[in-house]
């Protein structure tokens, strides 16, 4: 546990301590804040709920900071070499990539944290704007936060294949944009089936919780995948070291 | 503290250790010497557990590496090489992370990193970012990293790779002012340092040891002091205490298999003692069966060994020698 709790500070402040996380945070809330803003400006009058407008933008902005964040997991100990000094510290496989794991949640947690107030200031700013519902923001979070922590899980086990951050960050693009959209490509291109790629269409997830139909299948998929991918990491640092 | 036994190690198609067998005794400080890409790196990745041996186990106190690789990592502070270190982190900070792994807390942690840094002489940069460190620097702190848990056995690879002349002496001096309370193991491709600081040599190449003693006994052996080997027939110490008088003949052994001498005589660099001997047998009528000057099987490791030095010279092409073990 102690050595759990080490390693996931140590990646905290390694997080920190670079000016990649900080510019990573605030293109992360420019960019999602004019999606909501422009959704906003465009979806007046049609109904639409501010937490759908919000955390449908927010979903595709998660893509870029889980790749920012992820890529160099273990890529930069694999080129550094410092996985060897760590490997060889009396610890566990589990215990660094929980640690690890847990180091990078972190940042993501409190970097998608941070648009949840964009809805507060635009009633703050114009009084006129439909009343919020708490129980669809929340839905939207928790969602939104699931599909990240799965996000994470995959980019991190994405980078413990390669040394180079570069290949790293485009392959975990590729395979996030995949979790994201997969259902609606294959819903597209199969209709009879379309019931079963629905359940993994992480937007359809994000737009029906935001909206405040809170369904348990989708929390369960990304909570197992996450698990999956971080189980599977662990095997694949073992065998790393043939 | 450190067996080794028919290791074999398999990277694809090669072969990088092959039958390595050897120990380290408790204190003892053994010099890991081999020309680039022996294995030596190798080997020491499988003392620490961080590579699994294709074949043969490694023991350390008593410990198999596979069994219990936790148990083993506590009992070695290892340097890998090329020391590798996070750049963004202060020294102190960095150490105090590294206890942490290694089981250190609270008021011992604080302690031992102090302890470490002083070893190491690293009390001034200890609010440094690692990542603007001299290389000087790093490599103190790689190797206070190794000593902060006060393992049994110290395990370094290549530690004063990279460095220059002042800084490995540093470096060396503080090896072998932690030589008295660790086991240490440390490797090189250069022959001079590992002479400086080492009790014991083993010599790899190719993933085979091939000698194992001092370091002064080998280098003077390998520095070419030629050895001649006669089978002769006649009286055994009149034989010895003749050839012994010979010009630049410095040692004469004498062994006695089925009527015939079997002489090793060392010389002199540079002399060829060979007429001399021959005259000598004829003079007395004794019968000569064999002599001959023996090349050493070592001779093209040692020359890698030595090159890197810059200039020194490399040893005499007729340098003699059996095994390094004799
Ligand atoms: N990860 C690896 N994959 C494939 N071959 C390797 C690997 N590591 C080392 N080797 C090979 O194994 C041999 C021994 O290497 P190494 O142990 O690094 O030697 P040294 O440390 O003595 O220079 C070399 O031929 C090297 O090319
Ligand atoms: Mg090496």
């Amino acid at each position: 546990m102690r050595n759990f709790l080490a390693i996931c500070r140590r990646e905290l402040a390694a997080t920190f301590l670079s000016p990649v996380a900080y510019v990573t945070m605030l293109v992360f809330l420019a960019l999602s804040g004019l999606i909501f803003w422009y959704a906003v400006v465009t979806g007046v009058g049609t109904g639409e709920p501010l937490p759908t407008m919000l955390f449908g933008g927010v979903v595709f902005c998660v893509t870029i900071l889980v790749t920012v964040v992820s890529m160099r997991l273990f890529a930069e100990e694999i080129r550094l070499g410092s996985l060897e000094a760590l490997m060889t510290a009396p610890v566990t496989e589990s215990q660094v990539v929980a640690g690890k794991y847990a180091g990078a949640f972190l940042f993501l947690l409190l970097t998608v944290t941070l648009p949840v107030g964009f809805p507060f200031i635009l009633r703050a700013m114009s009084p006129g704007v439909a009343s919020l519902d708490y129980g669809a923001l929340l839905g939207g979070y928790l969602i939104t936060v699931l599909f990240a922590a799965f996000a994470l899980a995959t980019g991190l086990l994405i980078s413990l294949l390669t040394r180079n951050q570069i290949v790293a960050a485009i392959a975990c693009f590729c395979v996030v944009w995949l979790a994201l959209l997969l259902g609606n490509v294959a819903a597209m291109a199969a209709p009879g089936p379309a019931e079963v790629a629905r359940y993994l269409s992480a937007v359809d997830h994000v737009l029906a919780f935001s909206r405040g139909s809170v369904d348990t299948r989708p929390i369960a998929l990304y909570l197992s995948g996450t698990a999956f991918m971080l189980f599977a990491a662990v095997r694949v640092l073992e065998a790393l070291r043939r | 503290m450190i067996e080794a036994t028919h290791l074999t190690k398999r990277y694809g198609r090669i072969l990088a250790l092959d039958n390595v067998t050897f120990r380290v005794q408790r204190g003892e400080i053994v010099g890991f010497l081999g020309p680039n890409g022996a294995g030596k790196t190798t080997t020491m990745r499988i003392i620490s557990t961080y590579l699994p041996a294709t074949g043969g186990t490694v023991r350390v106190c008593g410990v198999d590496v596979l069994d219990d690789p936790l148990a083993v990592r506590r009992h070695i502070g290892y340097m890998p090489e090329n020391v590798p270190l996070y750049p963004e982190m202060r020294v102190r900070e960095y150490l105090r992370y590294r206890g942490t792994l290694k089981g250190l807390r609270g008021r011992r942690l604080r302690a031992r990193v102090e302890e470490a840094m002083a070893a190491c002489d690293l009390g001034d940069v200890r609010r440094r970012v690692i990542g603007r460190l001299s290389k000087g620097y790093a490599q103190r702190v790689g190797l206070a990293d190794a000593l902060l848990h006060e393992p049994d056995v110290l395990i370094m690879d290549e530690p004063t790779l990279g460095l220059d002349p002042n800084q490995q002496r540093r470096v060396r001096d503080l090896i072998r002012s932690l030589a008295r309370r660790h086991t240490v193991l440390l490797s090189s491709h250069i022959l001079s340092e590992v002479e400086q600081t080492c009790e014991r040599v083993l010599i790899i190449d190719k993933g085979r040891v091939v000698a194992s003693d001092t370091p002064q006994r080998l280098v003077s052996f390998l520095r070419g002091e030629p050895h001649v080997r006669m089978e002769i027939q006649g009286p055994a110490d009149a034989v010895v205490e003749k050839v012994m008088a010979l010009p630049h003949v410095r040692n004469v052994a004498c062994e006695t298999k089925g009527g015939w001498q079997h002489l090793t005589c060392r010389c002199a660099r540079g002399a060829d003692v060979r007429p001399a001997l021959f005259a000598l047998a004829a003079a007395e009528q004794w019968t000569v069966r064999e002599l001959r000057l023996e090349q050493s099987n070592l001779e093209d490791v040692f020359a890698e060994l030595t090159s890197e030095q810059g200039g020194e010279g490399v040893a005499s092409p007729d340098a003699a020698g059996r095994e390094a073990a004799a």
